[in-house]
């Protein structure tokens, strides 16, 4: 008989529950999990903090290479899947190598979101999604004591709190989008605006960002309607999208992620999407939704696995813990956090 | 070229070849993706090596003997051949900027070239009616091949949906103006205004010409089919982006909704944005990466402020007096249909109500009954012999969208230059213009291995984007710069070089196999020959004893030149193997 070859694509949480989970219930399948950084699991959650110096790099680290020993999972890092052929059910990997399976998981999480009016001024901005990005903004930041936050989502507050923590001067660019995946409220943003002004905060408000352009090595000009802002850094935080490019010539059907049905299938035989990359249809919101979050994404890897198995386990998350975000709906509960 | 598929070890050619064996045209279309994508068959590895090589003059010729319209083309072609571009296959990064090249071609042209050659007259007068795309290619090449040409329109200019249709943003009508005219240049009567079937009636055209080519286009706009579609405020998208372009575009509300997912839905989007409606968002059934157009037109639409609304369905248009809104319902990917397609069907219980004061109408174009003689077939249209282009009626031809229902500028073209030929030939008993395979003999080039790596150009655009849309005529993109032109002609593999090893001499030293940079160079034990005798695969072995020959698999080779480099015996060489098309004598042999 043919050997079970299950690949989970994503390092992430869903990722990692979902290898963890295949193993629990196939003891004597192959289970390979490929991440695209070479870079142990770990939690974004924490970037702020790591960026700060309030915590070490080891601190972020959610689970140690023991744990895929012990759980026999051959963990691959640092290999980037740049193609997925469905019907041979095989990964293609940006150094040409070609990966079969026999059942596949795509947990491949979300990527910084640049809005399209902004796409031409990508290099001059800094986002935060890895622990790269972390150590270039460390870098940067010994050099700058002045930091524009532009865009905004929840990690921004908390990057803006690590940024004053070390003593830098900050703008922020307040306006609808700033409360990512929230829909903007008069009374959060006034409570917002509020809090940062009162932690020394420059708050521009209810503005658009035009333009930027780099005048030396450490100042950028940024063009915020009217009026010209200079600045030494820019921080970019527009939220996430799912990082899903990869799967566009695949046949598989791609939205704001890989749509799959309640049970997490894409619709093509054995293979399914979990975490921030499955987009599926809620009836009760009559839309389709996208998880954020550790816990959610952890909790979809899980059911991604055992379907993969052969259960046919739905899922389920209350329609009020949805937000809507730019016509996409976004399961969130990490905000409750802050 | 038998020798790349019968008998591995002829030597190359050492002359030019011309072969008009089904096995070239098959090798032709397996290995020169670009170029077989295209409905015209442009030669677009000898158009952009012609750029490389600083002369847009030839490279625009290329274009022209193909496509006519290479101007218009490098500017709003559909691209088939950048979706078969072997630089976009998976691990080897982005199609070439074909189209991109093709309009630095035109736009860096001397403007000194001469007339296209023309065979002198042959007596015979044609009437083609509708100055399309299709219509203008047809004209053009009855010309040249001696036939006197009167080319009827309904509209006071010509162009068909290139004038009407195309919103000035994305081709400007100067440049378009200035094409269309060379075409005219060559003797061609315009007679504009003029509606065949109700100013002339068709009987009359046939009776006064020795045949009548029809090419009228898809004028007709579907409709969605639901409750609501003819309150006020409801416009038809091909109507209201000819109104624009006839300078009377109608009064929009701030919130307009389009449905439909082709290039007149982005059109329409785009354009009501530019005439001041606030909001304009496109309604979609499928996915985003089910759209007809291509990744730029989306994106640009995009930072221009178009929003994209996928996976639902209209079920009736609301308002009292006028358009309030639509109801729409969510879709979901059902089972693959009989195209291996998958349906999006609507999910049951889903419905809710996107608020709107305008909705464009956008979902597909449709041929218009004709006032001419013949029979009809069931929806009323004149019943066509696809392959030969005549109608049942002697003398009278049809071509283009309004035979095909609405395709490509691109593909109208190829069916009117193919009509044309088709009707010399009927009028003459000549052939005018005949497809051969020619080979030359060639080297390996000077590309580098580190061009491969060089990222795709992108197409540099007016920016902010709020600047776009003061000026309706203002030209979106502004065409790559001569830097970036240089660049991006140096990424095409010039997969037209075909490269063989020979198996007398090989030596089975396998370096070739160890520089290749990909599963290019294969060890067989035998090659597979389908019925016209071309190679259609490789039993590949991995037993040394069984191995037969050392073969190169043209359709996986990047034309790196490594092997050639490497052999220490000099058995591998390269042929320029070519789709060209022969005129006059030249055809006639």
């Amino acid at each position: 008989m043919k050997e079970e070859h299950y690949v989970v694509v994503g390092n992430g949480p869903a990722g990692n529950e979902a290898a963890t989970t295949l193993r629990d219930k196939a003891p004597s399948a192959r289970i390979t999990l490929i991440g695209r950084e070479h870079r142990m699991c770990y939690r974004p959650k924490l970037l702020p903090a790591y960026l700060s110096g309030t915590i070490e790099e080891e601190g972020l680290y959610a689970l140690p290479l023991e744990h895929y020993q012990e759980k026999d999972i051959k963990l691959r890092l640092g290999q980037r899947v740049v193609g997925l052929i469905p019907d041979r059910k095989e990964l293609v990997l940006d150094h040409k190598e070609i990966v079969p399976f026999t059942g596949l998981i795509l947990a491949v999480g979300g990527t910084p979101r640049i809005p399209e009016n902004l796409h031409i001024f990508r290099e001059l901005m800094f986002t935060l999604k890895t622990v790269s990005d972390a150590k270039r903004w460390m870098k940067h930041l010994r050099e700058v004591e002045h930091v524009l936050m532009i865009g905004g989502d929840l990690t921004s507050f908390a990057v803006t709190q690590a940024l004053l923590d070390m003593g830098k001067r900050v703008a922020f660019v307040l306006n609808e989008e700033s409360f990512r995946p929230l829909r903007s409220s008069p009374e959060i943003y006034e409570e917002a605006a509020h809090v940062l002004k009162a932690r020394g905060v420059e708050v521009i408000e209810g503005r658009r960002v035009r333009g930027m352009s780099r005048l030396g090595q450490d100042s950028i000009e940024v063009m915020v309607e009217d009026k010209r802002i200079s600045t030494q850094m820019v921080g970019a935080f527009f939220g996430l999208v799912p990082d899903v490019g990869f799967l566009v010539r695949s046949g598989l059907h791609i939205e704001s992620g890989v749509l799959v049905d309640e049970t997490l299938h894409t619709g093509s035989e054995g293979i399914y999407a979990a975490g921030d990359c499955a987009q599926v249809y809620h009836p009760a919101l009559r839309d389709y939704w996208v998880s954020i979050g550790h816990d959610n994404a952890a909790n979809l890897g899980r059911i991604a696995a055992q379907n993969l198995l052969g259960e046919q386990i739905e899922v389920r998350v209350p329609a009020e813990s949805i937000f809507q975000v730019d016509g996409i709906k976004v399961n969130t509960s990490w905000w409750k956090e802050f | 070229m038998r020798s790349h598929r019968q008998n591995v070890g002829t030597p190359a050619v050492s002359q030019e070849v011309y072969s008009e064996d089904p096995a070239d045209f098959f090798y032709m279309k397996v290995n020169v993706p670009c170029q077989s994508a295209c409905p015209a068959l442009t030669n677009v590895p000898a158009y952009i090596r012609a750029l490389f090589e600083d002369d847009p003059d030839g490279s625009y010729e290329i274009n022209r003997s193909a496509n006519i319209l290479p101007g218009v083309l490098g500017r709003i072609c559909s691209r088939p051949c950048e979706d078969q571009c072997r630089h976009g296959e998976p691990e080897l990064g982005e199609p070439v900027g074909i189209c991109h090249l093709k309009r630095v071609a035109a736009d860096r042209r001397s403007r000194k070239e001469s007339a296209p050659a023309k065979l002198p007259y042959s007596g015979k007068r044609v009437a083609v009616v509708g100055a399309g795309p299709a219509g203008l290619a047809a004209s053009h090449d009855l010309a040249t091949v001696g036939f006197e040409v009167t080319l009827f329109d309904a509209f006071p200019e010509p162009g068909g949906m290139l004038t009407y249709g195309i919103p000035a943003f994305r081709l400007p009508r100067s440049m378009l103006r200035e094409e269309i005219e060379r075409i005219l240049d060559l003797g061609i009567i315009l007679k504009a205004g003029v509606t065949i079937g109700k100013d002339i009636p068709m009987e009359r055209l046939l009776s006064e010409y020795d045949a009548v080519l029809a090419t009228l286009g898809c004028y007709g706009s579907r409709r969605v089919g639901v409750p609501g579609e003819d309150l006020p405020g409801v416009i038809s998208g091909l109507e209201f982006m000819m109104d624009v372009s006839r300078g009377r575009p109608p009064r929009l509300g701030k919130k307009s909704l389009v449905l439909g997912a082709g290039f007149t839905a982005f059109d329409c989007a785009r354009s009501a944005l530019r005439l001041g409606t606030d909001e304009a968002s496109i309604c979609i059934r499928r996915t985003e990466e089910d759209f007809k157009v291509t990744k730029d037109e989306v994106f640009q639409a995009k930072l221009e402020g178009v929003k994209i609304l996928p996976l639902l369905v209209s079920q009736r248009i609301l308002g009292d007096t006028a358009v309030e809104g639509v109801e729409f319902v969510r879709t979901r990917p059902g089972a693959p249909g009989p195209d291996g397609r998958r349906s999006f069907e609507p999910i049951e219980g889903s419905e809710f109500v996107i608020p709107a004061d305008t909705v464009l109408v956008a979902v597909g174009q449709e041929s218009l009954s004709l006032e001419a003689p013949g029979e009809r077939d069931s929806k009323g249209l004149p019943v066509v012999d696809r392959e030969t282009f005549r109608g049942t009626v002697p003398g009278l031809y049809f071509a283009g969208d309004y035979v095909t229902g609405p395709g490509t500028v691109i593909g109208a073209i190829a069916a009117g230059r193919a009509a044309a030929e088709r009707i010399a030939r009927d009028l003459t008993g000549n052939i005018f213009r005949r497809k051969s395979i020619r080979m030359r003999e060639a080297s390996i080039t000077d590309r580098n291995r580190t061009w491969d790596y060089i990222h795709r150009n992108e197409m540099p655009t007016v920016n902010p984007p709020e600047s776009r849309l003061v000026h309706y005529e203002t030209e979106v993109e502004t065409g790559l710069r001569p830097d970036q032109a240089a660049e991006e002609s140096k990424r095409c593999y010039l997969c037209y070089l075909h490269y063989e090893i020979d198996m007398t001499r090989c030596i089975y030293c396998r370096y070739c196999i160890d520089s290749a940079p990909r599963d290019c160079i294969k060890l067989v034990d035998e090659v597979l020959l389908n019925e016209a005798g071309a190679v259609a695969g490789f039993k590949e072995t991995t037993v040394w004893r069984d191995v037969n020959a050392v073969v190169i698999d043209n359709s996986r080779c990047i034309r790196c030149g490594e092997c050639v480099r490497v052999c220490p015996v000099d058995c591998i060489s390269v042929t320029r193997v070519e789709l060209v098309e022969r005129m006059g004598e030249e055809a006639a042999r």
